[in-house]
């Protein structure tokens, strides 16, 4: 009798040993992380554990001090390149380009991310219908609200179709309809085969649409697990106890 | 075409478009143009006052030396105000405004951010430059121009702003605020120009002092005179001052 088990998504991202040092210490150190496609993983931790620090050299945006980083198999930090087409990041706070319009911000991050021509007049009507960001298309960036940013931002990030999602903490400033929405999309992403990290202040959040959860804190990993939908409570206690106490409790539990 | 030239133009369009829709860059043009159409005009009645005696000398300044020429050293004068103020954003702008990780995580290297930006700058003051040679052009037919002076000159003053606008990426990529960049780039633009007066006043037409100034190598070339060395000189600046901006940007993205 032969037993069939099914194959797993491939690893999208492999972090090995991954450390940065930012204003004299050690903001993200000896990180060990990986993520397969179609997987929405949760980044907990308190201020300053190192969620965006990693975040930023996930998406490229900063070089780590010593460490690996894989997509798919591929060196990034060889070759940083992979970025463009590759990974979509929506940084904290969405910064934007406050003298362009929704519509011209948006063509200029597909131009950047090599998309032109009618793929990019596409790829822009598709986002800007999926985000409600059509009655706002000719509207200056500058001139959103924070949560009309954060959606832009998120436009952003999802216009090249990337296989790597990076999101520092998409749900700020949305209303809770918006927020139930982007908890809908992010699903959408991963049954796409996208493969989701999420940084998030809101344990609600990563219940609701993450697989895993992983828990930082002064820059090391302290958890890394499943997460279980309906035990919110366990999550929160786990959270808790590192953010307290370190990892010892949490190891115990 | 590849990924980072394609990268490269993108950021070029990226910041033409942020320049084209910012109220400085047309206030500017506008002053600037309008107090250059001026100071045409009193060029050309000058040398409209003075066509008589100038037809008793058989190899008199004619109307290049008298309007042309002059017209295009005032913009050179102009442009050590116009380039700080219009370069001063282009990096330390994206800096404040937290955009310059956008740019970091498209995966392009820095050198072709910085030549991007350095290119849309350059577009900018190169229609600039064509605007207020159309004021002379616009005579050419009712003129003896001096085709030859002319286009030395056009190329001096070309090749001046293209490297008063790597000065100006540069100050920027090293500034933490736009001002500081303007400040910064005014300063070392002026200092550049006139870092050989000393030795001049001295009596002393050559050395080291005298080929470090933009000002030996712009006046030969608005006279007329257009010399291999003078050409690099600017190449030589230009392409140090962009290594510098990139090297500084790869640093950030580096450092955090």
């Amino acid at each position: 009798m032969t037993t069939i088990i099914p194959a797993l998504p491939p690893v999208v991202l492999q972090l090995d040993r991954l450390s940065r040092r930012r204003a004299g210490r050690h903001a993200v150190r000896d990180l060990d992380l990986s993520l397969h496609a179609g997987q929405v993983l949760g980044l907990l931790g308190v201020n300053g554990a190192g969620k965006s620090t990693t975040l930023s050299m996930i998406a490229g945006a900063l070089r780590p001090d010593s460490g690996g980083i894989q997509l798919r198999g591929e060196d990034f930090l060889e070759h940083p390149e992979l970025a463009r087409n590759r990974v979509g990041w929506l940084p904290e706070r969405a910064p934007v380009w406050a003298e362009l319009s929704v519509s011209e911000h948006l063509d200029a991050h597909g131009r950047l991310r090599g998309l032109n021509g009618s793929t990019l007049r596409a790829a822009r009507e598709r986002v800007l219908d999926r985000l409600d960001l059509q009655p706002l298309a000719r509207r200056l960036a500058g001139v959103l609200s924070q949560g009309q940013r954060q959606r832009l931002g998120l436009a952003c990030a999802l216009l090249h179709q990337p296989e790597l999602l990076v999101l520092d903490e998409p749900a700020n400033a949305l209303d809770p309809v918006q927020a139930v929405a982007l908890r809908g999309l992010i699903r959408e992403q991963a049954a796409a085969g996208t493969a989701v990290i999420l940084s998030t202040h809101l344990l609600a959040e990563v219940t609701a649409v993450c697989d895993r959860v992983a828990i930082l804190h002064d820059g090391c990993l302290r958890h890394d697990g499943p997460v279980q939908a309906d035990d919110h409570q366990a999550l929160e206690r786990t959270f808790f106890e590192i953010a307290m106490h370190g990892d010892a409790a949490a190891h115990a539990a | 075409m590849s990924g980072a030239v394609a990268g490269t133009f993108a950021v070029a369009r990226l910041e033409w478009r942020r320049m084209v829709v910012r109220p400085l860059a047309w206030v500017l043009a506008a002053l600037t143009l309008a107090w250059l159409a001026w100071n045409f005009t009193l060029l050309l009645g000058g040398f409209l006052a003075g066509q008589v005696q100038r037809a008793a000398l058989p190899d008199g300044p004619g109307f290049t030396d008298l309007v042309a020429v002059p017209l295009l050293g005032q913009l050179a004068q102009l442009s050590f105000l116009v380039v700080p103020l219009l370069g001063m954003s282009v990096i330390a702008g994206e800096r404040r405004n937290g955009t310059l990780p956008l740019l970091f995580a498209t995966g392009l290297p820095a050198s072709r951010i910085v030549l991007g930006k350095y290119l849309a700058l350059l577009g900018w003051l190169l229609l600039w430059l064509a605007l207020t040679l159309s004021m002379p052009l616009a005579l050419a037919h009712a003129t003896d121009l001096d085709w030859g002076k002319l286009a030395a000159a056009t190329l001096g003053l070309a090749l001046m702003l293209a490297a008063l606008a790597a000065l100006g990426v540069a100050c920027s990529a090293f500034a933490s605020h736009p001002a500081i960049a303007a400040a910064a780039a005014l300063i070392i633009a002026l200092a550049l120009w006139s870092v050989n007066v000393g030795a001049q006043m001295a009596g002393i037409s050559g050395g080291l002092l005298n080929w470090l100034a933009m000002s030996t190598h712009e006046q030969s070339l608005l006279r007329g005179l257009v010399s291999t060395a003078d050409i690099a000189w600017f190449a030589l600046l230009i392409v140090v001052v962009l290594a510098l901006a990139s090297r500084r940007l790869d640093n950030e993205r580096e450092r955090g």
